[in-house]
């Protein structure tokens, strides 16, 4: 009783109902994930607008705002799994079987119950002849025909597309080959996202929730960039990527949006490119108030440049669109709209530091006591290019999964295994006959009306050489 | 040949309706000219759509009077008409092509553009090579319908977005039309299967009188207090809806047209109600009122349609959620449109089925072979879902870093595919047959057309743009 109860819950997953039934779950679960607003997509914000806190409460008890990623729904797809495996392992032998061992000589209850037959009377005796015009005829019609040898006679089997018999397994199989990529993607994969500016590097990965990853290497932007179609919208973004290890580059590519750059089974994908608000560098020209030649600076934020053997200075901060107010100067947005910059000119001998704001802030500027007037010739600013970082092992599970059920679909539904045979045999009055017998495994009407036309040909044929016998065995008898 | 015309005197040539869709395609090709002459820009996709628009509806009409009457010269002349709009749309795809400089799948106007040129093609195959003849019957409406949203869209040609600057998407979206075109034939066989099936014809009154009811209360979900019916309003200037704050869009009320509608909702589910009554009662005379009550209920859907084009079109409204009066057009709500006219076609089709039940089971190939053919039809869409899946499985993996995100579009696909997945099982290992397996490819179809146009339109995600 003990033993039969792992395999009563074989047999119950093994049931087409039972698949079924999982099926649907995994439907209605689904849809529901799609009418559902899901947690790590949308807004907080949204969904709290969207749902009264106790419906919202309710669902989210209920893993329902993250189907997907539920434990149930994991389950749920654990079983649709168990439920193919099952299915496939009990009907496996039986096809296998079948596969392995065609039916080559068929007894007489199978013969009569075959759908497409035939019975062609030979008048000739020539039982091997018979047998060898069908054979021929099947030959070229692709069927491959073998004689079965019996203790006196030798009948006919010939077939087609055999391993079409086999060919939903593989769909079925390649099923579990998707599922198990996706599980280990589940379990050992993760995403994350990089934000680089020109020059930066980083080997710190920032996932969406949780700590972020530390890669064994770093990657550097070397530049990036978006080019825009005439009517502004963007055409294309691009990255400059390397690869750092150990101090030194090991990769380098250009990536854009659909092209990613791949190293160690980390891909890095071009997901975002903007404005960060900082600044790259300040263009200045910086005039001594001693009627010295004027002289032009590149300096960035925080770098300190000298000037003179006294004089140097630093760019303290840089507000790309300020605004003043409550005596304090504030940042409106990233985007360069009424950008100030702050300047601080030291002297190393005085040690005194001189507030220089470009344009003049009153309250905040000394600009008339500093030893240099400056102008802003222009301004760089620091874009940031976004990297979407993935880490997939179980992907290529995934796409061996997908090639194998495109080639099964192709395989069931386009390749049909058809079978004929033909064996002599004598009728009651004791007269030669051949019976054709044939059958497909699919396509049915289609096969009938080839079987027809293989049965006319072998008759037409049949007829043929029997008169073309006849006389020769005349023109041997007149010769005598 | 002289004789043949001789014996089929007694049951018309048809020559009068040939002659007046004949008459009625050459004045508004003339007309269209004119307008054309008068613009001075003959070859544009609009133009050439506006010829296939034209030549389809020629062609709905004849296969429409083919369903009614049979008359066989119909149907040549129906399918020279269809194989006259292909050429137009075709001519529509590649001026659209080579305007935009990419094929023409990237958006949902593009898309629409191919699904109807898939329909007629295979509306043509189906007829020649399968003699399924009044196949047109439902998929030239369709492809009417299809070319009437179009005129809606915004056509503008916008340039790609980086992401979808990728030979996968066109690998996706050719296989996603193939599959889904080649459902939308499963579809039709499947209902012709339960004609020649002997399926009541009162079911079918029950089944037209529940989708129609249906799509009424599902446009009426937007009924508003004193009668009104709320549509989203519309920026003319960029053709698309406008929206209150991010989000959130922004929507108008037109007046009466709440009312209008409910009466007509109360006019296409009385048929529905009077069949539940009849059910109890066998009283053939409920039967009979329901069936004039379809007729008055086409009648009132018809002025409803046209009371709503009439509101809709380019009219400013008062909303309930800002001042002023805002903008709509026909544009900003397409679901109710398509909603309308296809409450309106399945009704006529009803009658057709009606009046001519025993002409159509003649016409069409048996109950056996129709069932074949679905089976075969869904044979080859299987297939092409599952690739059509597999390479945009792909192509996300390339531009997002991810084969499968659970986004709405992505789950939906997932969704058809097992449907299908669940006939192919049931019809062969369970050995379903007739008219379960043809339920089956009906209830497929109808999530085949909710994740075409329901996901686009009611369910956020990374699939925006088709």
């Amino acid at each position: 009783m003990a033993a039969s109860v792992p395999r009563k819950i074989c047999q119950t997953f093994a049931n087409i109902k039972t698949g079924v039934v999982l099926l649907i779950l995994v439907v209605i679960l689904s849809a529901a994930g799609t009418l559902i607003l899901q947690r790590p997509v949308t807004d907080p914000d949204e969904i709290e607008r969207a749902y009264s806190p106790q419906v919202l409460h309710l669902l989210d008890g209920l893993g329902l705002t993250d189907v997907f990623h539920a434990w149930w729904f994991v389950l749920l797809l654990s079983l649709v799994s168990l439920s193919i495996i099952a299915a496939s392992v009990q009907r496996f032998p039986n096809a296998w079987r079948f596969f392995a061992r065609p039916y080559k000589s068929p007894d007489k209850t199978f013969r009569k119950a075959l759908p497409n037959q035939k019975l062609i009377s030979i008048n000739n005796e020539d039982e091997e002849a018979a047998v060898s015009v069908a054979e021929r005829i099947l030959q070229k019609a692709g069927f491959r025909p073998e004689r079965i040898v019996r203790e006196k006679s030798f009948s006919l089997f010939g077939e087609r597309n055999r391993f079409s018999e086999m060919a939903v397994y593989i769909v079925h199989a390649s099923l579990l080959l998707v599922f198990l990529g996706s599980n280990i993607d589940a379990l050992l994969g993760w995403r994350g996202f990089v934000t680089l500016t020109r020059g930066q590097q980083s080997s710190e990965v920032k996932p969406q929730n949780g700590s972020p990853r530390h890669l064994p290497f770093a990657v550097r932007c070397d530049g990036a960039g978006q080019e825009n179609y005439a009517d502004g919208t963007p055409k294309r973004w691009w990255s400059d990527l390397a690869i750092i290890k150990d101090g030194q580059v090991v990769l380098r590519k250009q990536i854009v949006v659909n092209d990613p750059l791949i190293y160690a089974g980390v891909r890095f994908y071009q997901a975002s490119y903007g404005k960060t608000g900082k600044i790259d560098k300040l263009v200045l020209t910086a005039t001594p108030r001693d009627g010295h030649a004027h002289q032009e600076i590149a300096i960035g934020l925080d770098e300190t440049i000298p000037l003179d053997s006294d004089t140097r200075v630093r760019l303290a901060e840089f507000i790309p669109d300020y605004v003043v107010s409550d005596g304090q100067v504030y940042a409106r947005s990233n985007e360069l709209e009424n950008p100030a910059a702050h300047l601080v000119v030291e002297s190393r001998k005085s040690g005194q530091t001189i507030n220089v704001w470009l344009p003049p802030i009153p309250g905040f500027e000394q600009n008339a006591s500093s030893p240099y007037a400056f102008e802003g010739k222009d301004v760089q600013m620091a874009y940031f290019t976004g990297l979407e970082v993935s880490h997939e092992p179980g992907q290529w599970s995934v796409w061996a999964g997908v090639v194998l059920m495109g080639i099964g679909l192709a395989v069931v539904f386009y390749f049909v295994h058809t079978r004929v045979w033909v064996v002599p045999e004598r009728d009651a009055r004791g007269q030669l006959q051949l019976w054709i017998g044939g059958t497909a495994n699919k396509n049915k009407d289609a096969f009938e009306q080839r079987f027809r036309d293989l049965v006319e040909k072998i008759e037409s044929e049949l007829k043929i050489s029997v008169e073309a016998g006849a006389e020769a065995s005349a023109a041997v008898l007149t010769g005598r | 040949m002289a004789r043949a015309r001789v014996e089929e005197q007694p049951v018309a040539t048809g020559a009068t309706l040939v002659v007046a869709v004949g008459l009625g395609v050459t004045f508004l090709l003339f007309i269209a000219f004119l307008n054309v002459v008068k613009s001075g820009n003959l070859l544009t996709d609009s133009n050439l759509l506006y010829a296939a628009l034209i030549f389809y509806s020629g062609a709905g009409t004849l296969y429409l009077g083919f369903g009614i009457t049979g008359t066989p010269a119909y149907i040549r002349f129906a399918s020279l008409a269809t194989w006259a709009g292909l050429i137009a749309n075709t001519g529509a795809v590649a001026h659209r092509w080579y305007e935009a400089g990419h094929p023409p799948f990237a958006s949902i106007y593009e898309m629409l553009l191919m699904f109807v040129w898939t329909l007629a093609v295979l509306t043509l195959i189906a007829e020649q090579k399968f003699k399924v003849k009044v196949i047109g019957t439902v998929t030239m409406p369709l492809a009417i319908v299809g070319v009437v949203l179009m005129q809606l869209l915004r056509t503008d040609v916008r340039p790609l977005v980086p992401a979808l600057q990728s030979t996968w998407l066109h690998v996706h979206v050719t296989l996603a039309m193939l599959a889904y075109a080649a459902c939308a034939l499963s579809f039709a066989l499947a209902m012709m299967f339960l004609i020649q099936d002997r399926m009541k014809t009162e079911t079918f009154l029950a089944a037209t009188s529940l989708f129609s009811a249906a799509t009424y209360v599902g446009v009426l979900t937007r009924f508003e207090k004193w009668g009104g019916l709320s549509v989203a309003a519309w920026n003319p200037e960029e053709k698309s809806e406008a929206f209150l704050s991010k989000g959130v869009r922004l929507f108008v009320v037109i007046p009466d047209l709440g009312w209008m509608l409910l009466l007509v909702l109360a006019a296409v589910a009385a048929p529905l109600v009077l069949y539940v009554v009849w059910r109890k009662t066998q009283d053939q005379g409920l039967l009979d009122m329901a069936n004039r009550v379809v007729f008055l209920s086409i009648l009132l859907q018809v002025l409803a349609l046209v009371f709503f084009v009439l509101r809709a079109r380019d009219g400013h409204y008062a909303s309930l959620d800002a001042d002023g009066l805002f903008p709509t057009t026909l544009a900003a709500s397409p679901f109710i449109l398509s909603g309308l006219v296809g409450a309106i076609f399945v009704s006529l089709l009803y009658l057709l089925l009606l009046w001519r039940r025993e002409d159509l089971e003649r016409m069409l190939p048996s109950a056996d072979e129709l069932d074949r053919i679905t089976y075969k039809t869904i044979a080859i869409a299987f297939p092409l879902l599952t690739l059509m899946i597999a390479a945009g499985a792909y192509w996300a993996n390339r531009t997002w870093g991810s084969y499968w995100s659970w986004d709405p579009k992505e789950t939906w696909a997932a969704i058809t595919w097992l449907v299908y997945a669940g006939y192919l099982h049931m019809r062969i290992s369970r050995g379903w047959r007739g008219r379960r397996a043809a339920y089956f490819a009906i209830l497929g179809f109808g999530v085949v057309m909710f994740t075409f146009f329901g996901v686009t339109y009611l369910l956020p995600g990374l699939h925006a743009y088709a």
